[in-house]
C-alpha cells in the first residue's frame, strides 16, 4: 500500500465499510451520480469529464458519519473530496484523484436558533436564502450574500472563505461564522472559533485557528456544522446607480463615495467600459443607456431607514460633485435586484463574426488595491483580446470592481470571460490555461492577490500561488503534511502534493 | 432515437450545463427532501451533455427521471428563463425535457415497473387505476354524479379527471352543483376516457395521443365547443398537449378552468357565497396552476369572498418551493417520496397554525390529506368549500369509500 492516497484505490473492502456506515441508499457508485459531482459552474473541460469522476459518492447525515467516512478513507488510503453546494468557481469540489466524493447536502438541519444572543447553528448543507426565510420571522438575517446566494451552502462558504457583496457592512464569511465543527483530515472532530466558546466573536486564548480552517478548499478537512452571527433585518436598502463618461472618472468617484465612510455603506461596484459595452450588446435585462454612458458605479446602503436616508443624501451629493449622473430609481432598484439575484451574465456570447452562441461564464476575482485597478484592467483586457484573436471560443464580457472593505483599500476585481464549452478541445483548453496563468501573474505583479473570493486552485492560476505567498506557501505545505499525513483530503489541490514529494526526499 | 433526442436537446442542455447556476435547486420539491444532486434539474440537463459525449446512455439515467413532479418551479427560478427569456424567447423547459427523456426510455423499451403497470391498466380500463370506493371502469365513470340529473353532451361539457371521478367524488359534485346554481348549461361526455396527460408525463406518448384522439372525437360527435376542466392536470393537458397533438383541428375548442370561471361569476354577482365557514385556512397553490400557468389570483379571490374564513395566505412566489408530490407519476413509482414532500408542505401549513389546508387540485389532495391527518389539519378542495358557502349539500366522498 502506498504511503499516500492513490487514485482508483476504492476496493471492495472500502466500499463495504462505507456501505455498512451509510446504508446502500447513501453510498452511490452509479456513473451518472459520479458525473454530476465531477464539476462546478466554472469552465470545465467537457471532453475530459472522465478524468474527474469520483469512484463513489457518499451522502452522510451528520458529523459523526462524515468523520467515519474520513477515517475509512485514511484506513484504505483513498482520496476524499468534500462538496456542499458545488457552486464554487475555483474547482475546489472537482476531484483530481478520483476517490470518495463527500456530499454534504443532507446536513441541512437548523440545529439551534438563539434569539437572545442572535446566533444560529446550522448544518453545512444549509442554503442562506432558505435560512433567511426562517430567520425573517424573527426579524433577523444572516447577511452572507454571494452571487450564488440562492444555491450555495454554508459548508462551501467556509471551505472557500467566501466573499459577500455586502461585506463592507456586515463582513464576509470569516466574520459571520463565529465557530464551526470541523472534521480533521485524520477523522478527529474539533470546533474552531475565536477561543473555545461556540458563540464568541473575539478571543485571545491560544492560536487563532479559525481562519486557517477556512478557504483551504477541502485540503484540511471539512466543516460540518456552523454557528453564525445574525443581524437585524435591515429596514431600508438604497442602491443608487450613477453613469460616467469614462472609466477614469468612475474610478475616482468610487473612491470618494467609499471615503465618505457612511455607517450604512454596504458596498460599491464599478462597471468598466467593456462591461457596459457587453451589457449593451448582449444583456437584454440591462436597461439601455445612451452611448454617452461608458462606465457605471453603484453604491449600496443597508440599515435603519433614517440612517440610510442620511447616508444616501451624502452619497448623492458626493457623486454629483464628481461628475456622476444619477440613473434614476427604476434602474437603481431593478438593476441591483437583478445583479444581486443572479450571476450577472446573459449566458451567451458571440463569435467574432457576431454569431450568438451559448457560453459558460468564467470570472476572475483578484484582490487589487485601488491604485492598481486601472493598470490591471488594461493588462487583463489585453490578455483576453489575445485569446479571442486566436479562438472564437472566448469572449470578453467586461470587468467589475467591488469593494471588499469599507476603507476602499482593495477591490474584488473581476473580468468575465465567456467560454463556448461545446467547442472546447485540448488546444483551446491549453490556450485558456495559459491565459489564466497570465491573468494571475498580473494580479501578483501589482501587489494584489489572485483570488478575493473563489480560491486559487484551478489549472493555470495555481502555478502562481507560491509566487504570491512566498514563504507562506512553505508553511502551508508543512501544515498539510502535519495534519493530513496520508494526503487524503482533496489531494492535488493547491499543488500540495509537492509537500509529500519533499517529505519522501 | 437517442441521437435525435440529443440533437434536439443539446443546446438547451448546454444552456443549463454551461451556466451551472443551480438556482433551481432549493425550490425543487424532490431536492428539498432528498438532497441528492442527481435528482435536480441541473443533473437532468447535464445527462444530455454526457449522452452527447458518449459517457452515458438513456438506460443509465432513465430511473433518475422518476424523481420529478413536473411542477415547473425550476423553470421559473432559472436565470436563463428570467432574463434571456425576454429577448430571445428562451425558456428553460425542464418539464418538457423530463417528459422527453421518459418517452425516449419507453421507446427504447426501458420501463419503470410502476409506470408500466399503471399505464397498462389505464389502457385496459380507459381510466387511471386510482384506488377508491368506486370501481374504475367505463361503466362507473359518472357514478359521482348520482342524483344530479346531468345531461349528456351539449356545447359545454364538464371533464372530470380520474382521481375526482373515482376517488374524491365530492369535488366534481361540488363543481357540477355550483355550475347548476349559476345556471350554466353543461353536460357530461358521451364516453369520457382519461385525458391521457399522465401517460404523456410518464413517457407513454402513443397511448396519450390515442386517448386524446378519443376524447376529441367524442367532443366533435356531440358538437362540443367548450370544455370545463376542474383539475389543473387536465387543464395542462388540454392547453399544452392537445394543441401540440392536433394543431389547427383543435383551435375552436375553448378550455375553461373551473376556478377561473367561478371567480368571474363571483365578480359578476352571479354567485354569492353567504354561508359563513368558520375555519382557519391557508391555500396551497397547485403547481400546475401557479407555477405552470401563472394562475394564482382567482383562487384567492374565491377564498376572500367566502365569509367566516380566517385566511392566512402565503404568497405565490414563496409557494414556488411548495408541492404536494402528487404529480407526474411520482406516487405511482415512489409513494414514499410523495409522502415526504407532502409532509413538508403540511409542516409549512402547521407553522401558520391553521386547521385547514385548501387546495384546488384533486391529485394533491390525497397525499396532502394523508400528511394532514397526523397534524390534525383538514385538507379541503376549494370547490367543496365554495359549494358549502353557497349552501349546497355536496355529497360524494373525500376518501376511499
Amino acid at each position: 500500500m502506498s504511503a499516500v492516497a492513490t487514485p482508483g484505490a476504492l476496493d471492495d473492502g472500502a466500499l463495504e465499510a462505507l456501505a455498512q456506515l451509510l446504508g446502500p441508499e447513501h453510498l452511490i457508485t452509479a456513473k451518472p451520480a459520479r458525473m454530476h459531482r465531477a464539476r462546478v459552474p466554472a469552465p470545465f473541460p467537457v471532453h475530459r469529464w472522465a478524468d474527474h469522476l469520483p469512484d463513489a459518492v457518499v451522502l452522510p447525515r451528520d458529523t459523526e458519519e462524515v468523520a467515519e467516512v474520513v477515517r475509512i478513507a485514511n484506513r484504505f488510503r483513498i482520496p476524499v473530496v468534500p462538496r456542499s453546494g458545488g457552486t464554487g468557481l475555483t474547482d475546489g469540489a472537482v476531484p483530481l484523484r478520483h476517490g470518495i466524493l463527500l456530499d454534504l447536502k443532507r446536513l441541512d438541519r437548523i440545529h439551534e436558533l438563539d434569539l437572545e444572543n442572535r446566533t444560529c447553528t446550522v448544518g453545512a448543507g444549509v442554503n442562506m436564502l432558505k435560512l433567511n426565510e426562517q430567520l425573517a420571522r424573527h426579524g433577523l438575517i444572516y447577511p452572507d450574500d454571494p452571487a450564488s446566494y440562492p444555491c450555495s451552502l454554508v459548508g462551501g462558504r467556509i471551505g472557500t472563505s467566501g466573499w459577500s457583496l455586502i461585506g463592507s457592512r456586515y463582513g464576509h464569511t470569516r466574520d459571520l461564522v463565529l465557530s464551526f465543527v470541523h472534521v480533521l483530515p485524520t477523522g478527529e472532530v474539533v470546533r474552531f472559533g475565536d477561543g473555545g466558546g461556540a458563540k464568541v466573536s473575539k478571543s485571545s486564548t491560544g492560536y487563532t485557528l479559525k481562519p486557517l480552517f477556512m478557504g483551504h478548499q477541502g485540503t484540511l478537512g471539512v466543516a460540518t456544522e456552523a454557528t453564525l452571527k445574525l443581524y437585524p433585518k435591515p429596514e431600508a436598502e438604497l442602491s443608487p446607480f450613477w453613469a460616467f463618461a469614462d472609466y477614469g472618472s468612475a474610478h475616482r468617484a468610487m473612491r470618494e463615495l467609499v471615503w465618505a465612510d457612511c455607517a450604512t455603506f454596504a458596498g460599491a461596484v464599478l462597471f468598466d467600459e467593456h462591461k457596459v459595452a457587453y451589457l449593451r450588446r448582449d444583456d437584454e435585462a440591462y436597461i439601455p443607456q445612451p452611448e454617452s454612458v461608458r462606465a457605471l458605479v453603484c453604491a449600496v446602503l443597508y440599515g435603519n431607514e433614517d440612517e440610510v436616508r442620511a447616508g444616501g443624501r451624502r452619497l448623492m451629493r458626493i457623486a454629483k460633485e464628481n461628475g456622476a449622473r444619477y440613473l434614476g430609481d427604476e434602474i437603481s432598484q431593478g438593476d441591483w435586484a437583478a445583479r444581486h439575484d443572479r450571476y450577472a451574465t446573459p449566458l451567451h456570447g458571440r463569435t467574432k463574426a457576431g454569431q450568438v452562441v451559448p457560453m459558460s461564464w468564467h470570472c476572475e476575482d483578484a484582490a487589487i488595491n485601488w491604485t492598481a485597478l486601472p493598470a490591471v484592467r488594461e493588462e487583463w483586457h489585453a490578455i483576453v483580446a489575445r485569446l479571442r484573436e486566436r479562438s472564437d471560443v472566448f469572449d470578453d464580457w467586461g470587468m467589475f470592481a467591488y469593494t471588499s472593505a469599507r476603507t476602499g483599500v482593495d477591490y474584488l476585481t473581476e473580468i468575465d470571460v465567456g467560454i463556448w464549452e461545446q467547442e472546447l478541445d485540448d488546444e483551446s483548453w491549453a490556450l485558456w490555461i495559459a491565459g489564466k496563468r497570465d491573468i494571475a501573474a498580473v494580479a501578483v505583479a501589482h501587489g494584489g492577490s489572485i483570488s478575493a473570493c473563489h480560491g486559487a486552485c484551478r489549472e493555470g492560476e495555481v502555478d502562481l500561488v507560491p509566487d504570491e505567498l512566498g514563504g507562506g506557501y512553505d508553511v502551508m505545505k508543512a501544515i498539510k503534511r502535519t495534519l493530513d499525513p496520508l494526503n487524503v483530503m482533496n489531494p492535488g489541490k493547491y499543488g500540495l502534493d509537492g509537500a509529500f514529494e519533499e517529505n519522501r526526499k | 432515437m437517442s441521437d435525435e433526442f440529443v440533437q434536439e436537446w443539446r443546446n438547451a442542455a448546454y444552456n443549463c450545463f454551461s451556466s451551472g447556476h443551480k438556482f433551481c435547486r432549493e425550490v425543487c420539491p424532490v431536492m428539498q427532501v432528498e438532497r441528492n444532486e442527481s435528482w435536480t434539474p441541473t443533473a437532468f440537463h447535464a445527462n444530455v451533455v454526457a449522452m452527447e459525449q458518449g459517457e452515458l446512455s438513456v438506460a443509465d439515467v432513465a430511473a433518475d427521471y422518476v424523481n420529478c413532479t413536473q411542477c415547473g418551479a425550476c423553470e421559473l427560478r432559472c436565470p436563463n428563463t428570467l432574463f434571456t427569456g425576454d429577448f430571445y424567447r428562451f425558456r428553460t423547459r425542464t418539464v418538457d425535457l423530463v417528459k422527453a427523456m421518459r418517452a425516449l426510455a419507453v421507446d427504447e423499451g426501458i420501463h419503470q415497473p410502476g409506470y408500466l403497470r399503471w399505464n397498462q391498466s389505464t389502457d385496459e380500463r380507459r381510466h387511471e387505476p386510482v384506488t377508491g370506493g368506486t370501481p374504475v371502469d367505463q361503466a362507473h365513470v359518472a357514478d359521482w354524479a348520482a342524483g344530479l340529473n346531468l345531461p349528456t353532451g351539449g356545447e359545454t361539457v364538464l371533464f372530470v379527471d380520474c382521481e375526482a371521478a373515482f376517488y374524491r367524488t365530492s369535488v366534481p359534485r361540488a363543481v357540477a352543483q355550483i355550475l347548476q346554481r349559476a345556471k350554466i348549461e353543461f353536460g357530461l361526455m358521451r364516453e369520457q376516457w382519461c385525458c391521457g396527460g399522465p401517460a404523456a408525463e410518464m413517457g407513454y406518448v402513443e397511448q396519450a395521443q390515442r386517448f386524446a384522439r378519443h376524447n376529441l372525437d367524442d367532443w366533435r360527435a356531440a358538437g362540443v365547443k367548450r370544455v370545463i376542466a376542474l383539475d389543473p392536470h387536465d387543464y395542462i393537458t388540454f392547453t399544452e398537449d392537445y394543441p401540440r397533438y392536433f394543431g389547427e383541428e383543435y383551435d375552436d375548442i375553448e378550455v375553461v378552468l373551473a376556478v377561473e370561471l367561478f371567480s368571474e361569476l363571483i365578480r359578476e354577482g352571479r354567485l354569492t357565497p353567504s354561508v359563513p365557514i368558520e375555519r382557519t385556512i391557508t391555500y396551497h397553490d397547485p403547481c400546475r396552476l401557479n407555477k405552470r400557468q401563472g394562475i394564482w389570483r382567482e383562487p384567492r379571490e374565491i377564498l376572500r369572498a367566502i365569509p367566516g374564513l380566517d385566511f392566512r395566505d402565503v404568497d405565490r412566489v414563496t409557494q414556488w418551493s411548495y408541492c404536494s408530490g402528487g404529480g407526474a407519476g411520482l406516487p405511482v413509482e415512489k409513494p414514499e417520496l410523495t409522502a415526504k414532500i407532502s409532509d413538508r408542505r403540511l409542516a409549512h401549513a402547521a407553522e401558520l397554525e391553521v386547521d385547514t389546508l385548501v387546495s384546488a387540485c384533486p391529485w394533491s389532495e390525497r397525499p396532502l390529506s394523508e400528511a394532514g391527518a397526523s397534524r390534525a389539519i383538514d385538507v379541503v378542495d376549494i370547490h367543496e368549500l365554495l359549494a358549502e358557502s353557497l349552501g349546497i349539500e355536496v355529497g360524494g366522498s373525500r376518501e376511499a369509500g
